[in-house]
């Protein structure tokens, strides 16, 4: 006794000290499983979240003018948010430090004592222009001009604003870092103004805009004068590389003419001046085509505020597709022009209303629209500032000026969206730094319909990336999950069938020497690598099932009838026979009967598709020949032959099984035969007689489930994934009613129970959970699918329930957009939150076929 | 009559009246559900079909694609056109309306009573320097003779692909021949020293070349570095800068001399040309050295058909890809599928042993763990595709984002480990895998009878030694096949690799004479995605097609032998445990 407590004793400080090491590590470890799986879920979701947040704004000044300045015209702002320029109504201009409010010098605009009426902005680029009371414009030039400079380069003298920056009273110097210095300046100029008002009367409101390119830019400036006339004016300057000298010509067309007692609000044109918009006060628009520059017409009219609302600011967004209003009444509403069958306008185009965002509590005063998105600043006349997104409808920040007095004179919106500065009348202003990353995505923006510009109607849709500047990322991931959906219903549409069917035979009715060798192969098929199915299915199936499609069809018929008339074939054998070929020799005929009826099918493809198709399958997806009735009749045979099924079973299966009963064994076998060929046919007439009806108010195939042929199609998708998806099933499946204790099929058998009574009554009911766990399981792993989708499915994002038609899922839009996206841009982070929502989907079905076999553990074991 | 001895047949203890046996009769026919029976078999008949006709397409493709085909010279019957090309693969098609009209009676005779179709031939006409295509389909019925004349070559070259053409003239060592007075042997001495001074230049622009470059960016990485540690103008800064100067003047001077040995070998390879017409009489003038193998295709016997075979395969399995990875070999890519394989094992084994422990030895049955087994399945369900998007953001992007601020700060901003690579690609499939050895550990250790343990514990042993010493060898085997299957299933995975390393060509391996020898943050080959890059990148998908497919090949059979080898591995371990119980 007290020697073996000695020895205990004795045990070695190390070991101890090691068995503790390993009791944590290992304890750590396991529970490391853990954190991973919430790690991995967090770490997506992190990514995935700033998605949804709208943006943040933080103060970056609240000072004031010395001098107050009077109401904008016009604001600019440079791409460092280092400056603030102001044109005020009286066509003075006024330019400060953002950043301390210190008054920086520009040159004074001198028009030569005209008086300025109204301005004009070019959406790209520096230009402007200036419209004046005696009824001339001129164009002109607005620069930030900005050096970088070494610090040793910065003039001496020069006054200490503060705020790391320096000023000669007309540059600002800022410093960058320690060795880099900005200076930043404004340059203005303007050419010598041109009369485009023959009599002289005031020009009321300006539209510029620069096009063409940089060596021979093309100037369209739209005009309204005092007395309703519009005027659409073009200058081409062309610049003679030899003398250096430049000619401009200007041309000017007259528009017919309004209605009188207009207020001119403003006048917008595009770039290419093909449509000219003006806006009277109340919210009255006259659209302009003028696309033929000498004959313009009056397109369209229509009242943007039907009530008593008037229109106070409008003005186009980038890519000048959609227009924004604000009324006295705080309504801001997006319209945009888009073709309508209906429009009862002389061009087909009519302006519609796409958004009603948020409304203001106050009349809109302020409108600037962002240089880089559909983004845009408003403000109120109660001194809101929102800084809002046109398309996914949202309001990204909410600003305020300072209290008292609220009225908003200036409002400047910095080029890169990331600030803004607004003024009050009492010279007080409040500068903004704002970080709005992800102005075009919501919830409802990401999951719900989405009216985008130049769409005709609310859609889903992703297009993540397109050629052109002004274009519109839509991010739905709608389109994707409807892809994963139908890729992976059509899938398991073909595999489901296959693996469980063939895992019940398997387990119940083969001989185990094929089961030895069967079920490793259909394991190892678990492991074939998903890229070479991926290929095989693109490269090798695709060009040979469009080549075959109808014969491919027609196994789906001929495939089960052959098998079933084999087996009442079959029945036909004396039972001596039948009993001595049971195993091995059956199994073999089954695999002849496969590869029979696939001859048989091929071999038929050809009649097929003259007596179904009008003889060209390719045509008639396309809707050009051929009736309908024939595929609905295709469509229609399964539900036909239950119908049928199930009327027999009530009408005659009793009187039958007595027939049956009452003759020898070849007699029955043959009546039995009879009987299905009687059904067969019968539910071959009911199918035709519910296509005819089908017809006949209308329905065809070809308008949802079919349709025009495209090579890497859903068809095909189904095909390769179900390859995948069969070796899962089917082990699972397999290994569930394998599961099934012996005892149970032992005591059915015992009972006079023939094999397939027991598969049916005795051993599929038990293992049911299993089998059901294994379909999920399967579903699982066609939803995550990659190479196969990629490779196979088309990748063209679509709604469309069409088998022969592409898809894009999830998972294959990662693979292929990920690796090109910016790090932690828009798509990069929609990019995870599809990975997110394949991981909680993936999730869902894995954790329900867990707690389903679970379940059909704890029974197997009770039983 | 002849009903009774099958009763007795069916049921030899039926001696009942005659009623009952009818009866008994009866029923079978429609309980033994025949016909399901059929639908059930059918479907296990044709899944099987399905797979052994995969397995026997990709085999099919795969062990044919490198015997040397006859080339055929195709006279058409519009008298003019005459082409030279390997038959790839013949089909039917359906002739248009326009083709028809100009189809002979017989053949718009035979046309018709295929319902429509005719039959054409795909051939690999080559030349793509001339012909600005590869392949060409003809018509059966456009053609008016075929004819395989013993002289034409089928040439594989550096650039433009295989060329198809007779020789004409051969300029060796500065000595034009024609083609009649050329001696094989002298030629093909003459072209194995053109293709070893070729791979004589390659080394020396790589390896020579390449080290000079390297050893000058590590220079000027340091002078940065010290730059950025010290201060610009500091001395240590001077003396890094000093350093470089006289270190690039050496380097240069090495430089020169490659160059110059190199630039000899280059003018005696301009030497050696061959001038080959093509099947209309169009000449192309190939290097000697640019030619990688040349056989006369219709003049081979068997021998030396299993020759030309046998050293493509050579190749295949030994160079390096070329043709925008549609023709050479596949080195580089099993590598680093190799490569990317150990990293993984070596990053997975020990998470998925010491987690099958924690389930196993250490945690109580409880709700801790069954939580942990959810989220091992979970783990094992999720697509690997979002493990590859996890992969990307955390490891390369936030890890090793994190790194390169750390430890190379000199090279920004070009990433070193801030982007996909090796080490990146192994941890992502390392998290995907994981699960299958936690699995088949877990197996394993159960399998361990309790007696075994418990009499370890009874003489004195700690727990831990119980683990290392008797329980972990019994379990050996089942961890051994859990590896190996994550193995497989990581050796086929290409979803996540795309996101995180894997390149369509990398100029580099990852494993090189330069230290620290493994290069983690490169980014590698891989055989799964050479498929996908072949097969759906290239210029034409049609000239990759036989790449791919052999490619697939190798894919398909590393992958099984990985999984017979694990099903080996367990037989036979198992076995030698067998008796183990006490």
């Amino acid at each position: 006794m007290t020697a073996l407590a000695a020895a205990r004793r004795k045990t070695r400080q190390s070991v101890k000290i090691i068995d503790r090491i390993a009791d944590s590590v290992i304890t750590i470890g396991g529970l490391s499983v853990i954190v991973a799986v919430i790690g991995i879920v967090a770490f997506l979701i992190s990514v995935a979240i700033p998605l949804f947040t709208g943006g943040e704004a933080s103060l970056r000044r609240d000072a004031r003018l010395a001098v107050p300045p009077g109401r904008a015209v016009a604001t600019f702002m440079d791409d460092h948010k280092i400056l603030a320029v102001v044109l005020e109504e009286g066509g003075r201009l006024r330019a400060f430090h953002v950043a301390t409010g210190t008054e920086i010098a520009v040159p004074t605009l001198d028009f030569g004592g005209r008086r300025l009426t109204s301005f004009g902005q070019s959406s790209m680029g520096d230009g402007i222009a200036f419209g004046f009371a005696d009824g001339s414009v001129t164009v002109g030039r607005l620069r930030f001009g900005t050096v970088v400079l070494p610090t040793d380069q910065v003039p001496a003298g020069l006054r200490d604003l503060g705020e790391r920056a320096l000023s000669d009273g007309r540059s600002v110097y800022v410093q960058i870092d320690s060795a880099q210095v900005r200076k930043i300046e404004v340059d203005v100029d303007f050419d010598a103004p041109q009369p485009i008002a023959e009599d002289g009367s005031p020009i009321v409101a300006l539209g510029y805009r620069i096009a063409g390119t940089v060596e021979r830019p093309s100037r369209v400036l739209a005009t309204v004068d005092g007395r309703g006339v519009v005027r659409l004016s073009r200058a081409e300057s062309r610049r003679n590389i030899l003398t250096g000298q430049t000619t401009t010509r200007v041309e000017t067309s007259r528009f017919p003419d309004l209605p009188a007692a207009l207020t001119v609000a403003d006048v917008l044109l595009t770039e290419s001046a093909d449509q000219i918009y003006v806006a009277d006060t109340t919210g009255i628009v006259h659209r302009f085509d003028s696309r033929d520059f000498t004959k313009p017409v009056l397109a369209e009219s229509i009242d943007l505020f039907p009530g008593p609302e008037n229109l106070t600011v409008i003005d186009f967004l980038i890519g000048e597709q959609s227009i924004v209003a604000g009324g006295s009444q705080g309504s801001v509403d997006v319209y945009a022009r888009l073709q309508r069958a209906d429009a009862k306008t002389v061009d087909g185009y009519q302006m519609i209303r796409i958004h009603r965002l948020e409304p203001h509590a106050g009349a809109v005063r302020h409108l600037q629209p962002s240089h880089r998105g559909k983004a845009f600043l408003t403000a109120d006349e109660n001194g809101a500032v929102w800084f809002r997104h046109s398309t996914s409808q949202q309001v990204l920040v909410k600003l305020e000026v300072a209290p008292e007095p609220r009225d908003v004179s200036a409002l400047a919106l910095s080029p890169r969206d990331d600030g803004a500065v607004a003024l009050a009348i009492d010279g007080r202003y409040r500068a903004w730094d704002m970080n709005v990353p992800h102005p075009e995505t919501t919830w409802a923006s990401i999951f719900g319909h989405v009216w985008y510009e130049g769409y005709s109607e609310p859609s889903y849709t992703w297009q993540s990336s397109s050629g052109t500047d002004s274009f519109e990322p839509k991010f739905s991931l709608i389109p994707l999950m409807f892809g994963t959906f139908k890729a992976t219903l059509y899938s398991l549409l073909f595999a489901v069938p296959i693996a469980l069917l063939g895992a019940i035979y398997t387990s119940e009715f083969v001989h185990h020497r094929v089961r030895a060798v069967v079920k490793p192969t259909m394991e190892m098929m678990a492991s074939l690598p998903s890229v070479v199915l991926g290929f095989i299915a693109a490269l090798v199936l695709a060009p040979w099932v469009e080549n075959w499609i109808a014969a491919i069809l027609l196994v789906f018929v001929v495939l089960p009838v052959s098998l079933v008339a084999a087996a009442y074939a079959w029945q036909l054998i004396p039972q001596h026979y039948a009993l001595r070929l049971q195993n091995i020799p059956k199994f073999s005929l089954m695999f002849v009967v496969v590869i029979a009826a696939f001859w048989i099918a091929f071999a038929l493809g050809q009649v097929f598709e003259a007596l179904f198709f009008a003889g060209d399958l390719r045509a008639w997806l396309d809707g050009k020949v051929g009736s309908p009735v024939p595929f609905l009749v295709l469509l229609g045979l399964p539900v036909a032959l239950a119908i049928t099924l199930t009327i027999f079973d009530r009408v005659a299966a009793e009187r039958f099984a007595a027939a049956l009963k009452a003759r020898p064994r070849f007699q029955a076998a043959l009546l039995d035969l009879g009987r299905w060929l009687a059904i067969l046919a019968a539910s071959v007439v009911l199918s035709v007689v519910i296509a005819w009806m089908l017809t006949a108010i209308g329905v065809d195939a070809r308008n949802g489930l079919v349709g025009t042929y495209v090579q890497r199609n859903t068809l095909i998708v189904g095909f390769a994934m179900g390859f995948a998806v069969v070796p899962i099933i089917y082990t699972i499946a397999e290994d569930s009613l394998n599961a099934v204790p012996p005892h149970l099929r032992a005591a059915s058998l015992a009972c006079g129970a023939t094999p397939w009574q027991t598969a049916t009554s005795v051993i599929l009911p038990t293992a049911m959970s299993g089998v059901f766990a294994a379909i999920m399981v399967g579903m699982g792993r066609a939803v995550g699918e990659t190479m196969i989708v990629v490779m196979a499915a088309g990748n063209t994002p679509l709604l469309d329930w069409n088998v022969f038609n592409g898809l894009r899922a999830l998972s294959a839009n990662i693979a292929v957009e990920l690796p090109e996206a910016v790090k932690d841009s828009t798509l990069f982070r929609m990019l995870f939150l599809a990975a997110l929502v394949l991981f909680v989907m993936t999730f869902a079905i894995n954790t329900g076929s867990e707690i389903i076999r679970q379940r059909f553990r704890r029974r197997a074991a009770q039983l | 009559m002849d009903t009774v001895p099958i009763a007795r047949d069916d049921n030899p203890t039926d001696r009942t009246p005659a009623q009952s046996a009818s009866s008994l009769r009866a029923t079978a026919l429609s309980a033994y559900g025949e016909p399901y029976l059929w639908g059930l078999g059918g479907a296990l008949a044709l899944g099987v079909l399905m797979i052994v006709g995969l397995l026997f397409l990709v085999f099919w493709n795969g062990i044919a694609t490198f015997y040397p085909k006859p080339i055929a010279e195709i006279r058409l019957t519009d008298g003019a056109t005459i082409i030279a090309g390997e038959p790839i693969r013949s089909e039917l098609y359906r002739p248009a309306a326009d083709e028809r009209g100009r189809m002979s009676p017989e053949a718009q005779r035979a046309m018709d009573a295929a319902d429509g179709h005719a039959n054409r031939t795909l051939y690999r006409i080559g030349n793509y320097d001339l012909y600005n295509e590869d392949f060409s389909w003809v018509s059966d019925h456009t053609v008016a003779s075929v004819a395989h004349p013993a002289d034409y070559h089928f040439v594989e070259r550096l650039e433009w692909g295989p060329l198809i053409g007779r020789i004409k003239t051969a300029t060796l060592s500065g000595q034009s021949r024609s083609a009649a007075d050329l001696d094989r042997a002298v030629l093909d001495q003459a072209h194995d020293r053109a293709r070893a001074r070729w791979a004589r230049i390659r080394e020396l622009e790589r390896d020579g070349i390449g080290a000079i470059n390297h050893e000058l960016e590590a220079e000027r990485l340091h002078v940065r570095k010290v730059a950025l540690t010290d201060g610009e103008g500091s001395s240590e800064h001077r003396r890094a800068t000093d350093e470089l100067a006289t270190r690039s003047v050496e380097l240069q001077a090495q430089y020169q001399r490659l160059v110059g040995e190199a630039n000899a070998l280059k003018a005696e390879n301009a030497r050696n040309e061959i001038v080959f017409a093509d099947v209309t009489g169009r000449e192309i003038k190939v290097p000697l050295a640019g030619i990688v193998r040349m056989y006369p295709a219709n003049a081979l016997n068997v021998f030396q058909a299993i020759g030309v075979y046998l050293s493509r395969w050579w190749e295949f399995l030994s160079d390096e890809p070329r043709e925008a990875n549609t023709e050479g070999g596949v080195l580089p890519a099993i590598f680093g599928t190799f490569a990317m394989t150990l990293l993984l094992v070596v990053a997975v084994t020990p998470f998925g042993v010491i987690t099958a422990l924690y389930l196993r030895e250490y945690a109580k049955q409880g709700r801790l763990v069954a939580a942990v087994r959810i989220s091992v399945n979970n783990l094992a369900g999720v697509p690997s595709i979002v493990y590859g998007v996890f992969g990307l953001g955390f490891f390369a992007y936030l890890v090793g984002g994190s790194i390169d601020a750390w430890f190379f700060q000199e090279r920004l901003p070009s990433p070193t480990f801030g982007t996909g690579g090796l080490l990146w690609s192994s941890l992502t499939l390392a998290i995907l895998t994981v699960p299958v050895v936690i699995v088949a550990s877990e197996e394993a250790l159960a399998a361990v009878p309790l007696s075994v343990r418990e009499g370890s514990l009874a003489c004195g042993a700690s727990k831990w030694q119980t683990i290392r010493r008797v329980v972990l060898p019994q379990a050996m085997p089942g961890i051994m096949t859990g590896v190996i299957l994550a193995m497989a299933r990581g050796a086929g995975e290409v979803a996540p690799l795309m996101l995180v390393g894997v390149v369509k060509l990398a100029p580099e391996l990852p494993i090189d004479g330069i230290f620290p020898f493994l290069h983690l943050e490169r980014s590698f080959m891989h055989l799964g995605f050479h498929i996908y890059d072949v097969g759906f990148q290239s210029r034409n998908s049609e000239a990759g097609k036989p790449m791919v497919f052999v490619t697939t090949l190798l894919l398909i059979t590393l992958v099984a032998s990985m999984n017979a080898f694990a099903i080996v591995v367990r037989n036979r371990l198992k076995k030698r445990f067998a008796g183990a119980q006490f």
